[in-house]
């Protein structure tokens, strides 16, 4: 068994995050099996719903802006069409039900919080692990959607997983600065939730970066510099040009998302620390 | 050594929890006019250090910073200055069931709240089979805790947080939890824990608990740690400390003073507390729910400095409680009395005097006893006294008779089912217990709209300890020589000098009516008549039609016993004896025929065992042992004739026995209505 000494000062230092962490790995196991268990108890088809989801989702999108609205014209990629689709919904979906959920972690989790002292940066942590879950289900959906398509994935697959990194670096840094804020400003979450639906839109999900959104703001560097500073715009570029257009992706459109979610790690953990302390005095 | 809890300097201040709308209205604008709001100080500058393996107490009133320390402690929340360190692992049991979810099974719910607490994965394992049993859900653990009752989430949620075995326990009122036997296996467990020598912070109104538990007690006062002393002093301080509110009042009279504290009397004298921390509590039953006088609202109005009437709203019944109390001197005069608004039914009720353990011996009316030590294994309470005798003066002293001053009581005017009683409170309350009570008859427990007078009693602090005894001892005692005979509920004791030559039965008397022995002890006895050379009581049977009426008068230097049958209808009698039981120090015997050596007790044997071997009539048998008076029982010429036997008891109860036997010859030993002469005989010892 474990000892434990501590003195108050402890979960103030940024430096002692990661230790803590790793420390504390099997708890953050055993809350991301808990909520996995939770979601699915009771429900007919269980874990089938990881799967059903995100197809039942393409498939509605597919009908509305693939045949409607014929988006994929031009794109050259037109036979993968849905696979471009699933592979933009997969990933945003990690990002927006992580931050949706997580960001109310704190808050939901009160009766944890409030009377046992353990690293705090485990529950919010938790709730991207769990999607992280999620994300791993759906790729594998992506994959085998992919391949009964007849697409043959090279090489460049690969160059998912950098991309993937940073993504859950953003994940994982906007979770500890947001659900840290939301404890002291319930609006926290509402705005989260308003900003996830705009994103949905402003994220290249059901069209693209490079034949829909560039060619149209040519000549308005503002509109494309406040486009692109959507992090998940690069990153959805990447993913998908990896997977489905083959050859390096444009890595350059990594850098931005790189360094904000660089920047909101540093920001997230240090006011999280920061507070940590007090968290359970506002809950 | 070194210690695992250390507090220095500690302050924690919390911001007010501001109104919604606050972030502009009241942040900004606040920050734009430079306005600060004051923090609410919870703790201020609080040092104090815990050694391994103590238990320390934390008592104060509601808001004074209890629980702000506790969290403190658990690393919940952090000082706002000052430093806290905790060397271990701390387990709170005011986190039962943290991070319980209702979906899951109560399995997987004990393995993420014992990894939550801490706990290895390969340690829950080990631990799972007495979790479960210790929470007694049984099967029920593989259902979801959605399914389960209340109690049992909260008994699974204590089982883990028991089982944890961490370094430091916090404990806060947690005892409140499960139905009573579940509570009394949490009270073992605790006490367990600290046998074990764990480090145990408490915090509690539940004084009793902390003054047995607790090495040491801290009292918080608006954050700040007003004493840190034995708990004995504390807690004193404390009821001292409470005593200047609505709810509460002091009493004072010489040397005698009285704190009512919501409910709760305690009694002073010479500064000394003689009650336990649980003082002097009432509590009812109606509708097979409990009430407790603590729990009502208490409001005091003082009459003088001495007297006062103290008013209590119950919250669930529509009652209220009043007492009546005046200190006059080293007595105190309480009346209790209920008030209802409406027609309750009260099925029982329990006036609980606690005093301290230190108080060791205890007077009963007649019977006298020592209380014994509380130990443990003691989850519940323990009577002294059988629940078929009843008087209404008793006494509780110390082990010397300077030790501890003297507590007597007596009931004075009551309902007819108010009885008194004395026990030994449970481990963790660990006090000697005066119970004042009863259960209601079913005739009378309708108690209508309007005021019951319920019982009225006395209670006198510091009396002289001799005067005391006197008063229950001398009454019932008849000086023969230099045999002494004290006659108790049917049972006469003789002593000669300090030495007890009687012990189990006693002298006393027993008819075999329809194959059932009737033992003069059973009988329901009148009030006792001594003018210090004749005593006379009467027995009524509470089986068959008949009384007793004994006379015990000194004669030769010896105890004449005459025993005369009022039979009320004609009886019909198998045989009877009158027999002393004896010390087992006597080890020979000599009838009028015969003699010979008691024998060993043999272990398994209960019935008794007669010694002789021959039952001619006779008329005296006697008793030898080593340093030890010969006791000789004769029957006396005048009597019915009988035949004088000598028996060992069985092996439980062990004692010599010397009886006069009386047999018909054939069949029945008739009695007519009327008085008969039914046994006549002396009990003498010689040197």
């Amino acid at each position: 068994m474990q000892g434990l000494t501590y003195t108050h000062r402890h979960p103030t230092q940024v430096r002692r995050l990661l230790p803590d962490l790793i420390r504390h790995r099997r708890l953050l196991f055993d809350l991301v099996s808990k909520d996995l268990r939770v979601r699915y108890r009771f429900t007919a088809m269980g874990f089938l719903w990881a799967i059903l989801e995100p197809l039942m989702m393409t498939l509605i999108l597919y009908f509305v802006f693939g045949y409607v609205f014929q988006f994929q014209r031009g794109t050259g990629e037109t036979p993968f069409y849905a696979v471009s689709l699933l592979c933009g919904l997969v990933f945003w979906q990690f990002f927006s039900r992580s931050l949706t959920a997580g960001v109310r972690s704190l808050v939901d989790h009160e009766n944890l919080v409030s009377k046992v002292y353990f690293p705090r940066e485990l529950v919010p942590l938790s709730v991207m692990g769990t999607n992280l879950v999620n994300l791993i289900i759906g790729t594998v959906i992506l994959m085998v959607l992919f391949l009964a398509l007849g697409g043959r994935p090279g090489a460049s697959v690969f160059w998912m997983l950098p991309a993937l990194v940073i993504q859950m670096g953003l994940v994982a840094g906007l979770l500890l600065l947001l659900s840290c804020l939301h404890v002291f400003y319930r609006d926290v979450a509402y705005i989260v939730d308003v900003v996830m639906v705009m994103g949905f839109y402003a994220s290249p999900i059901f069209y693209t970066y490079e034949t829909h959104v560039r060619p149209a703001l040519e000549g308005h560097p503002w509109a494309l510099a406040l486009y692109t500073a959507n992090p998940m715009v690069g990153l959805l570029t990447v993913y998908r040009q990896a997977l489905v257009v083959g050859g390096t992706p444009d890595l350059d459109l990594l850098l931005w998302p790189a360094f904000f979610a660089a920047l909101a790690l540093g920001v997230g953990a240090w006011l999280f620390r920061r507070k940590s302390g007090v968290l359970a005095d506002y809950l | 050594m070194n210690p695992i809890i250390r507090l220095e300097h500690v302050t924690k201040a919390f911001r007010p929890r501001r109104a919604p709308g606050r972030l502009l209205k009241g942040d900004l604008l606040r920050a734009f006019r430079g306005v600060r709001h004051e923090p609410f100080i919870a703790l201020r500058d609080l040092s104090f250090d815990v050694a391994p393996g103590e238990s320390v107490g934390i008592i104060g009133r509601n808001g004074s910073g209890k629980s702000t320390l506790l969290k403190l402690i658990a690393g919940v929340t952090v000082p706002t200055q000052g430093d806290v360190s905790v060397y271990g692992r701390v387990a709170s049991l005011l986190e039962l069931g943290a991070g319980f979810h209702p979906y899951l099974t109560g399995r997987e719910n004990v393995f993420l709240n014992a990894a939550i607490l801490g706990m290895s994965r390969a340690r829950t394992v080990e631990m799972f089979d007495r979790i479960v049993e210790f929470s007694g859900v049984g099967d029920f653990i593989d259902h979801p805790v959605e399914t389960y009752s209340s109690g049992m989430y909260v008994r699974l949620a204590f089982a883990v947080a028991v089982h944890v075995d961490p370094d430091v326990f916090l404990v806060d009122e947690v005892l409140a939890v499960g139905d009573e036997a579940f509570q009394r296996k949490c009270r073992r467990r605790i006490g367990e824990l600290k046998e074990q020598g764990k480090t145990i912070l408490f915090v509690s109104h539940d004084l009793g608990v902390v003054n047995t538990l607790c090495d040491r007690v801290i009292l918080l006062h608006g954050g700040e740690m007003v004493v840190r002393d034995t708990a004995q002093d504390t807690i004193q301080y404390y009821l001292r400390l409470v005593g200047g509110e609505s709810s509460t009042a002091v009493l004072r009279d010489g040397r005698s003073e009285v704190v009512f504290n919501n409910g709760r009397l305690s009694l002073f004298h010479h500064r000394r507390e003689l009650t336990a921390p649980d003082g002097i509590q009432v509590c009812l039953r109606s509708m097979e729910q409990d009430h407790a006088g603590m729990a009502a609202t208490w409001h005091v109005e003082m009459i003088g400095g001495a007297s006062c009437v103290a008013r209590g709203r119950l919250p669930r019944l529509p009652a209220v409680l009043v007492w009546r109390l005046r200190l006059e001197g080293d007595s105190l005069q309480c009346g209790l009395a209920l008030e209802c608004d409406r027609d309750v039914s009260i099925e029982f009720f329990d006036v609980l005097c606690a005093l301290r353990t230190a108080y060791r011996r205890w007077l009963y009316g007649e019977m006298s006893g020592v209380f014994p030590d509380i130990t443990p294994e003691d989850v519940t309470r323990l009577t002294l006294v059988s629940p078929a005798v009843s008087c209404r003066e008793v006494a509780a002293m110390g082990v010397d008779d300077d030790s501890e001053p003297a507590v007597f009581a007596r009931m004075d005017s009551t309902a007819g089912f108010w009885r008194m009683q004395w026990a030994n409170a449970d481990y963790l309350a660990a006090s000697r217990l005066l119970c004042i009570g009863g259960r209601v008859p079913d005739q009378e427990s309708l108690f209508t709209q309007g005021v019951h007078e319920l019982v009225s009693f006395k209670l006198e602090l510091g009396g002289e300890p001799d005067a005391i005894r006197h008063r229950f001892v001398a009454r019932n005692t008849l000086a023969c020589g230099g045999l002494s005979a004290h006659f108790a509920h049917g049972q006469v004791r003789l002593r000669q000098g300090e030495v007890e030559l009687t012990q189990f039965v006693h002298g006393y008397a027993s008819m075999l009516i329809g194959d059932l022995w009737n033992d003069s002890s059973s009988f329901r006895w009148d009030p006792v008549h001594n003018d210090g050379v004749r005593l006379r009581a009467t027995g009524h049977s509470r089986r068959f039609p008949f009384r007793q009426h004994w006379t015990l008068q000194c004669e030769n230097g010896g105890c004449r016993v005459r025993i005369e049958l009022e039979a009320l209808e004609a009886l019909d009698v198998q045989e009877y004896h009158f027999s002393v039981g004896l010390r087992t120090d006597y080890d020979s015997w000599r009838s009028d025929h015969e003699e010979g050596h008691f024998d060993d007790f043999i272990a398994g044997e209960e019935d008794w065992r007669h010694m002789n071997r021959l039952y001619a009539p006779g008329h005296r048998v006697a008793a030898m042992g080593a340093g030890l008076p010969t006791v000789l029982l004769e029957a006396g010429h005048t009597g019915p004739p009988v035949r004088m036997t000598a028996i060992n008891t069985g092996f439980s109860h062990q004692a010599r026995v010397l009886q006069a036997l009386r047999t018909p010859d054939a069949g029945c030993l008739h009695f007519e209505p009327g008085t008969h002469l039914f046994f006549e005989g002396t009990v003498f010892v010689r040197p």
